[in-house]
């Protein structure tokens, strides 16, 4: 629906492009037929830019248009990228935590050793998995 | 035995509501590329004023300044709309990849740990057994998750994805609009200022302004291309995504065969597992 009100601001800045084509066409067949002196010229061709600025300034308020019709769709976009890692995260933290019980076998072999350098180690990594469980590391 | 066919069934229901082709979507989230003209011209956009500001005066020049106050402050929502569905494209690929729903290094780790724990009374040919079964299981499992979250983003993303796409080729069309009056002002002032530079004085000044004018025209044919490849490329990637979503589901019999073989392999794998585990 933007774009078709943004269709109808450019159709109208087209027409306005149209005229300052044909004003140029007309301004270079009058100087090579003489017809005009130099200020006069000038003249013509600012009027002939002023509708190009014009014109210009339409485009702006078309792409405005279209920028805004697009918000939902944005939004829509986004929601979807958040439920992707919302679900890849998900995943993430099931290895984690089977990560976790792997390393707290270790402590637990480690334990059953009894070796005081083993166990420091084991214990260690236990904290570094329930750190990156619970979002801290 | 009964274990073994509930195992089978259980996996091809899972692996018949999971399947998609993640080949086809790695392969499309990686054309995002093909959008940075896009970036480009949205810049080129922004700066029009700058480009032609020697060429204008009076009137023109304050009508031009102000365009110029309204495209600077258009441009961040401008560039936004790429890198909505940049980062769309971007999560695309990741999530159908090879890492996203990999358990294996974590359930490797997990099978060295229960080995090396001596009072768990499981004899590590065992463990291996158990530890083959599951990670199979795993594999199915997670692969079927993946492909029905694959399958999801695209089909409901389809719908957006078109919208802001016809989107940034309506503004390309403008960003080719505003520089085709530019390129006409800017040549157009030479033009005029030429024609009444004859006179024997001004000799050098013509010299030195049809240089100019030719520099010119060559520039503005450089960036008229970039509009070109810009269009070109939002409409592969509108066709790309619009095939992903009509294709997402349908594997082709060959592929499909492929999984299945593969599943009847694994059943077979879990099948010898269990009488390995089951012997001791």
């Amino acid at each position: 629906m933007a774009l078709a009100n943004a269709t109808q601001i450019v159709d109208f800045a087209d027409a306005l492009t149209r005229s300052a084509d044909s004003i140029h066409d007309r301004l270079l067949t009058a100087i090579r037929n003489n017809e005009v002196d130099h200020p006069t010229a000038q003249m013509i061709f600012q009027d002939e830019s002023i509708l190009r600025q014009r014109a210009n300034g339409l485009y702006i308020d078309a792409a405005s248009c279209v920028v805004a019709g697009l918000d939902e769709a944005q939004k829509s976009v986004i929601d979807l990228v958040d439920t992707a890692n919302a679900r890849m995260r998900k995943i993430k933290e099931m290895a984690q935590l089977i990560d976790l019980v792997a390393d707290l076998l270790l402590l637990a072999t480690a334990t059953y050793a009894a070796k005081p350098r083993p166990i420091i180690a084991a214990l260690k990594e236990v904290r570094r998995d329930v750190e990156a469980l619970t979002g801290k590391a | 035995m009964i274990t073994s066919r509930l195992l089978a069934a259980v996996s091809l229901s899972l692996v018949l509501t999971g399947c998609a082709n993640l080949q086809d979507v790695r392969d499309f989230a990686g054309e995002s590329a093909k959008l940075s003209a896009y970036t480009e011209l949205t810049t080129r956009f922004r700066d029009t004023y700058q480009r032609e500001q020697p060429y204008l005066s009076g009137p023109v020049e304050q009508q031009a300044q102000a365009n110029d106050k309204r495209r600077r402050d258009a441009y961040p929502d401008l560039l936004k709309i790429h890198h909505g569905v940049a980062l769309y494209m971007q999560t695309l690929a990741t999530l159908a990849g090879d890492d996203a729903f990999d358990l294996s290094p974590a359930m490797d780790s997990l099978t060295s740990g229960i080995k090396a724990y001596p009072e768990g009374g499981i004899d590590s040919r065992q463990v291996d057994a158990y530890a083959s079964m599951a990670r199979i299981v795993a594999k199915w499992m997670t692969s079927a998750a993946q492909e029905k979250a694959v399958r999801e983003m695209v089909m409901e993303g389809d719908p957006s994805v078109q919208a802001i796409l016809d989107g940034m080729a309506a503004l390309v069309s403008y960003y080719r609009k505003t520089n085709d009056n530019e390129r006409k002002a800017v040549l157009g002032f030479l033009e005029v200022e030429l024609a009444f530079a004859g006179a024997p004085k001004d000799k050098l000044l013509a010299a030195l302004g049809k240089a100019h004018l030719q520099a010119k025209i060559r520039e503005y044919q450089v960036a008229d291309a970039r509009y070109g490849e810009a269009e070109a490329g939002i409409a592969s990637i509108k066709e790309g995504h619009k095939a992903l979503a009509r294709n997402v589901d349908n594997l082709s019999s060959a592929e499909a065969k492929a999984q299945i073989k593969k599943l009847t392999k694994d059943i077979k794998a879990i099948r010898s597992n269990l009488q390995a585990a089951s012997a001791y």
